[in-house]
């Protein structure tokens, strides 16, 4: 039976399931019962970065919706955000600290689980490393980045988004010197034409996806180009689909520049102000060599369409279509790219040349006219890519190797000169192998302390990476979570977490959007914040006699004062939220972001807006002004006045951007004999990653209960595989059984087959290859080879 | 909660609105036919058969599907029907069991949003049906099994699933 208040909360979901757009109906909340407290939180999932209105009543989310006034999503929610509230509440959320005693996980108290982990990093400081990821709130990243690296002088810090975004990193850093898109998504309402390269953004971005299909259904023109190695739900909506040989987008992109330059069609006065040329070095480096025009000339020259098509498949006249449309400049193009170009071993190549088109052309800074990359977690780039969560980074676009970078932070921070470590850490793939690794046999690493994450489901060749730490008596495995995950299998320490509206917090989605949200409700029992559990840690270490701990003048590093200027302990829990935390640090952080020109406004201004992009720089009235197009004269306030286009990170100091030339090579596995068929991995739109989260909300889990391999149909038929039937993909590394799915929701062509990495049942990862891009060390789950076969009844 | 007296009025022969398993004869023939022997309730090999309630009145302890518990998934041999010993369930009778309505208000993909479980997961081919990124239902081809119902993923579900009214009697099907 429906009550009249279940009615109620029912209708403001239903309300909000309404696209504000020109074409939504009109619908607004209803008038809710006033026991119903909302406030508005950045959705937890994706780097989209929807805002969310959260209706919290008696200490419990109750109802969840659109937020009309945020920019990005007008409203609108995907099938996951809808539900975003349920993932608080599934059954088994941890409530406890519990420590492995032999085979089983015993229950211990905080003060224990914290002891234990000082204790471990005080026998070996240098060997103790944290894996995080783009998860991590921009508060939460930062206290770690000052406890690792200005903390215990230790630079192993690395985040899952080194397996996500950090081929578009040293893309971005490759080209402009500095990281992130110059563009936003108002490009999405302003293009003509839209390339997805390798990106399904109607399943993985699909409020961005419905925003462009929107303002085709108001009777705007808006061609779709979905170029890529597998039939989805984005190609249906596209005007063309261009199917590509797997890693072949480098040869399509070359292809592209080969006609501007062969027709005369480039963008002449844009190549000639605002860009340099350059090449790969051996081994290869964000800098390369520079290269004259001719010499680029040169070298793309043979990429002719005719090429094109023997290596990519795409015929001849397609690249021309797709020159054609680079050509006209009257033209706005935009170029979206996630997973498909950063998860690849020639990732940091095929996205510079993505951007380099784009110079080349013209098509750059104007609104409609951009290279933008997606990311798949809600702060990528707030925590990962500006706070610097990074082996080889500090914050604010700093490096560790860079003299100069790492005395500023020890005078922001306070603390003693000299006291970061000049070399980078390990990168993930290479912390992983050495965690599994004995200590006898060269394995440096012997504890890690995991946050916010799941690599045991998430890293490549999980046997390798993961699995082989069961049994080595000298690692300990750390982790930090909401619900019981394929990493918390292995774990000898797990700590429960508070997560999204369970704390404060501060997010940075895909377009420099900064966004911020307070607490609402509760933890379960002893759940507790993430960032306290660092900041206790910190301050047990302090206690048993670690120097790191304090800054110069013997305070603690995390010493926090309330608005009386008193000490908060805030490494009590207790005393935990006698300040708000998240403020202060994110104060503390805040003078880092000028550096690279990515400023960012006091933590105040952003509580009462749905975001702002940055630079978000202070007007003569004492108002915030956010920035939609960097590097463009009429919109970034960064560039010099009178000029059209500054880029003033340049790599080269001459405020150019770099048009880089990388060669299509193929990739480090290919189908052969043995293993016939190529595997591409990837998501769900019903779920999140790797599903912790999405699995346990009923609705989700329903629509798309298991894992699965979509086959093309011939290849099915060749093994006589009907739909529904379970079969074994099996690589060089491990191998896997999954129902078979033919005609399915993806259609992959003959010879090559994908399977979603979401099923903690079905861990596709044992099966993909750990290779990684030279330059972002940036691992290929995109493609390896494989075979199937029917699996033999039970 | 003891059971509530069934009053004169209430025991009526009204037919009530239940889904049935496939084949299932009118429902007066039916609830003439039906024994409760619940044979039909172990042969469905999915458990989306299951013995109706007291509060279903006449009907209570008649076999009958609720599609938010498990929905039928329409199998071609309807063991259902092979296993049913008194006619309540004839193979010559229509398949179809209910329809199903997407209301579109609380659909995702009709309100701009992007959605296709119910379309993916349809076990009856040409029943549902994508139209510009937006699900239709063909009532002639639709069986109402409930599949489409059970995988809505909105937050308010969006099918409908209503049984057939007026289900033939054995003799007009034979």
């Amino acid at each position: 039976m429906q009550d009249r208040r279940s009615f109620m909360k029912s209708a403001a979901m239903t309300a909000a399931t309404a696209l504000a757009s020109g074409r939504a109906r009109g619908v607004s909340l209803p008038v809710l019962d006033s026991e119903i407290a909302w406030n508005k939180a950045p959705c937890r999932f994706c780097g989209t970065g929807c805002h969310v209105q959260v209706g919290v009543e008696n200490g419990r989310i109750v109802a969840i919706a659109g937020d009309q006034l945020a920019e990005v999503n007008k409203g609108l929610l995907c099938v996951k955000g809808y539900h975003v509230g349920s993932i608080l509440y599934g059954e088994d959320r941890l409530t406890q600290p519990l420590k492995r005693v032999g085979d089983a996980h015993v229950p211990i108290s905080w003060e224990e689980a914290i002891d234990i982990i000082a204790r471990r990093i005080m026998l070996a400081p240098e060997r103790f490393a944290m894996y995080g990821s783009g998860q991590w709130t921009i508060p939460e990243g930062f206290a770690c980045q000052k406890f690792m690296k200005g903390g215990l002088s230790n630079n192993h810090i690395d985040p899952n988004a080194r397996l996500c975004m950090a081929s578009a990193v040293t893309g971005f850093l490759a080209t402009y010197g500095v990281d992130e898109p110059a563009g936003c998504y108002d490009d999405l309402d302003n293009c003509d034409v839209l390339i997805f390269w390798g990106n399904n953004a109607a399943e993985m971005h699909p409020v961005l996806f419905s925003r462009v299909i929107d303002r085709r259904s108001r009777g705007e023109v808006v061609r779709l180009i979905d170029l890529g190695t597998r039939r989805t739900r984005t190609t249906e909506f596209s005007d063309e689909y261009l199917n590509f040989v797997p890693h072949t987008d480098l040869a399509i992109a070359n292809g592209i520049a080969h006609l501007l330059i062969a027709n005369d069609a480039y963008d002449k006065n844009f190549v000639e102000n605002y860009c340099n040329f350059r090449a790969p070095t051996e081994p290869q480096s964000l800098f390369g060599q520079p290269i004259t025009f001719e010499q680029y000339k040169g070298e793309i020259a043979r990429y002719t369409p005719e090429y094109v098509e023997e290596v990519s498949g795409v015929p001849a006249d397609k690249t021309r279509m797709l020159a054609d449309l680079f050509a006209n400049s009257d033209l706005r193009i935009t170029s979206l790219w996630c997973m498909g170009m950063n998860q690849h071993t020639a990732g940091t190549g095929i996205n510079c040349l993505v951007h380099g088109i784009h110079l080349l052309s013209g098509h750059f800074g104007r609104p409609g006219d951009a290279p933008t990359s997606l990311t798949g977690q809600p702060s990528a780039c707030g925590t990962v890519r500006e706070v610097g969560t990074l082996a080889h980074a500090l914050p604010g676009g700093r490096l560790v190797a860079n003299n100069e970078h790492r005395a500023q932070c020890e005078r922001f921070w306070n603390l003693p000169e000299e006291r970061i470590n000049p070399e980078p850490g390990y990168h993930t793939v290479k912390m992983w192998e050495r965690f599994c690794t004995p200590g006898a046999e060269g394995g440096d690493i012997d504890t890690i302390w995991v946050q916010v994450t799941n690599p045991g489901q998430t890293l490549p060749n999980l046997r390798k990476l993961f699995d082989a730490k069961e049994g080595l008596d000298d690692k300990f495995l750390i982790v930090s979570d909401v619900y019981p995950t394929a990493t918390t299998r292995l774990a000898d320490l797990i700590l429960p977490s508070a997560m999204w509206v369970e704390k404060n917090g501060v997010f940075g989605n895909s377009e420099r959007r900064t966004q911020q949200w307070f607490k609402m409700v509760d933890p379960p029992a002893e759940a507790r914040d993430d960032c306290w559990q660092v900041i206790a840690v910190a301050r047990r270490l302090m206690d048993l006699g670690h120097q790191g701990m304090r800054d110069k003048d013997g305070e603690f590093i995390f010493q926090m004062r309330d608005g009386e200027g008193e000490e908060v302990r805030a490494w009590e829990w207790e005393h935990y939220y006698d300040t708000n935390v998240d403020r202060a640090l994110f104060e503390e952080y805040r003078p880092f972001t000028r550096l690279k020109h990515k400023d960012l406004a006091p933590y105040d201004e952003y509580v009462t807006k749905r975001g702002m992009r940055w630079p978000v720089v202070e007007q003569d009235d004492g108002s915030w002004r956010e920035t939609r197009f960097r590097f463009a004269g009429f919109d970034d306030p960064y560039v010099d006045r009178g000029k059209d286009f500054q880029f003033y990170h340049s790599t080269t100091k001459d405020d150019r951007a770099q048009i880089w030339f990388f060669p299509y090579s193929p990739p480090p596995e290919v189908p052969d004999e043995d293993y016939p068929l190529w595997l591409c991995t990837g998501r769900v739109l019903e779920h999140w990653h790797s599903g912790s989260m999405t699995r346990r909300v009923p609705q989700l889990a329903r629509a798309v209960p298991r894992g699965y391999v979509e086959l093309h149909p011939q290849d099915a038929a060749a093994l006589s595989i009907a739909n529904g039937e379970p079969v074994v993909v099996e690589s060089r590394r491990g191998s896997i059984e999954l129902p078979a799915w033919i005609e399915g929701r993806g259609r992959p062509p003959a010879g090559s087959v994908f399977v979603p990495f979401f099923d903690e049942t079905r861990l596709i990862n044992e099966v993909t290859l750990e290779a990684h891009d030279p330059i972002s060390k940036q691992p290929d789950y995109k493609k390896c080879a494989v075979r199937i076969r029917k699996a033999v009844g039970p | 909660m003891p059971p509530r007296p069934v009053s004169q009025a209430t025991h009526s022969r009204v037919p009530l609105p239940v889904i049935r398993p496939p084949g299932a004869v009118d429902e007066g023939g039916f609830l003439d036919a039906c024994t409760r022997c619940a044979e039909c309730v172990s042969a469905c090999p999915h458990d989306a058969i299951h013995l109706a309630p007291d509060r279903f009145r006449v009907a209570r302890g008649t076999p009958i599907i609720d599609p938010a518990i498990q929905p039928c998934l329409m199998c071609e041999d309807t063991p259902c029907v092979s296993a049913c010993p008194t006619g309540a369930l004839l193979p010559t009778q229509p398949r179809a069991i209910a329809s199903a309505t997407i209301q579109t208000w609380t659909c995702l993909a009709h309100q701009g949003g992007i959605c296709f479980a119910c379309v993916e997961q349809c076990p009856v081919p040409g029943a549902i049906t994508m139209n510009s990124g937006k699900p239709e239902i063909d009532p002639a081809v639709c069986t109402g099994c409930g599949v489409c119902h059970y995988v809505c993923p909105a937050p308010e579900n969006a099918v409908r699933i209503m049984p057939v009214p007026d289900r033939p009697t054995s003799k007009e099907s034979s």
